[in-house]
């Protein structure tokens, strides 16, 4: 046996048995109670306990991130306060109309040279990416114009008819408008107009997302995408709770 | 004046397009590319044309500070 290394040759001494354990080849430790496929199974318990706990209070902190952030935009209390305009079919609407919906609203202007256009495709695509679930309830598309020395009920319904057919259109009395506009805190600002009288209004790019009780609860800017956009509606409306009594 | 269809937005956007496309292959030098240039001119709005061309200048702004980094002009900062 010249293969085992010279200590084993030694001749050890004999240990009282309280120590003869020291000796051995494990240098010190007791033996293995259980054999190694059990010790696995211990391990990758544990180990699955410590990971359930973690992605337990993680997603209970995601939990209240969002909680904290409704209750923030609910104080923001953006949109309150009802609104008289006209649809694009020259029908009277208020704020209590859209009451019970879910509605995703949008400010821009017909004359919009590439903005408007491209977020009201985005819109009507999370709005038929949500049609294509039928346990949720119809979201409602909506826009609402910031031009509305332009933007009379015929531009409007010229426009509206290009995105889903669901989009309804929004104008009305300049003032009336304008009051909407300052609701949401929509910024707009008409540009200079050129020889032909035509202007481009900066503005304020984003999608709002109203509950059924009427109040603000999420937005969505330019680099939302629809399938993001329509993820986090849904999640808004799988977990509403109405917070108005 | 009404607001150009989706047709005229789409037509003017592919006029656009040619024309940046052009640009991008002459490296900005507009006077390979008159022909397109006039095409869009004349398939946009004239505050398009306008807008557009300040969303070109920007976004070949950002590329240069996306590749050459951002460099101070001298005369700035009086203190």
């Amino acid at each position: 046996m010249a293969l085992l290394p010279a200590r084993c040759l030694r001749r050890v001494p004999v240990l009282p048995p309280a120590s003869r354990a020291l000796s051995g080849p494990r240098g010190g430790l007791p033996p293995p109670a259980l054999p190694l496929s059990r010790r696995v199974a211990v391990v990758a318990v544990v180990g699955g306990f410590a990971g359930g706990t973690w992605l337990y209070f993680r997603s209970r902190k995601e939990r209240e991130l969002r909680e904290r952030r409704q209750r923030e935009l609910r104080a923001l209390a953006l949109g309150q306060g009802d609104f008289q305009l006209v649809d694009h079919l020259g029908l009277p609407r208020s704020k209590a109309d859209f009451r019970g919906q879910w509605v995703l609203l949008y400010f821009g202007f017909t004359h919009c040279p590439d903005v408007c256009p491209e977020e009201l495709e985005k819109l009507s695509r999370a709005v038929e990416l949500l049609d294509g679930d039928s346990a949720l309830p119809k979201v409602q598309p909506l826009f609402i114009t910031v031009d509305p020395e332009r933007d009379d009920v015929e531009a409007v319904a010229r426009y509206v008819r290009d995105f889903h057919p669901r989009l309804l259109g929004l104008t009305g009395n300049a003032e009336k408008v304008r009051e909407v506009s300052r609701a949401y805190r929509v910024y707009a600002s008409a540009g200079p107009k050129d020889e032909d009288g035509d202007y481009i209004v900066d503005h304020t790019v984003i999608i709002y997302l109203l509950g059924p009780d009427g109040l603000f609860l999420d937005y969505y800017n330019r680099s939302k995408t629809a399938a993001k956009i329509a993820e986090s509606v849904r999640r808004h409306i799988e977990t509403y709770r109405p917070l108005l009594d | 004046m009404s607001a150009p269809t989706m047709e005229e937005r789409k037509a003017c956007w592919a006029a656009r397009d040619e024309f940046w496309r052009c640009l991008d292959r002459h490296t900005e030098d507009a006077q390979r590319c008159e022909k397109l240039r006039r095409s869009f001119e004349s398939l946009c709005p004239q505050q398009w044309v306008k807008h557009f061309d300040k969303r070109r200048d920007f976004l070949k702004y950002k590329e240069k500070l996306e590749t050459e980094g951002f460099h101070p002009p001298e005369t700035a900062g009086k203190h």
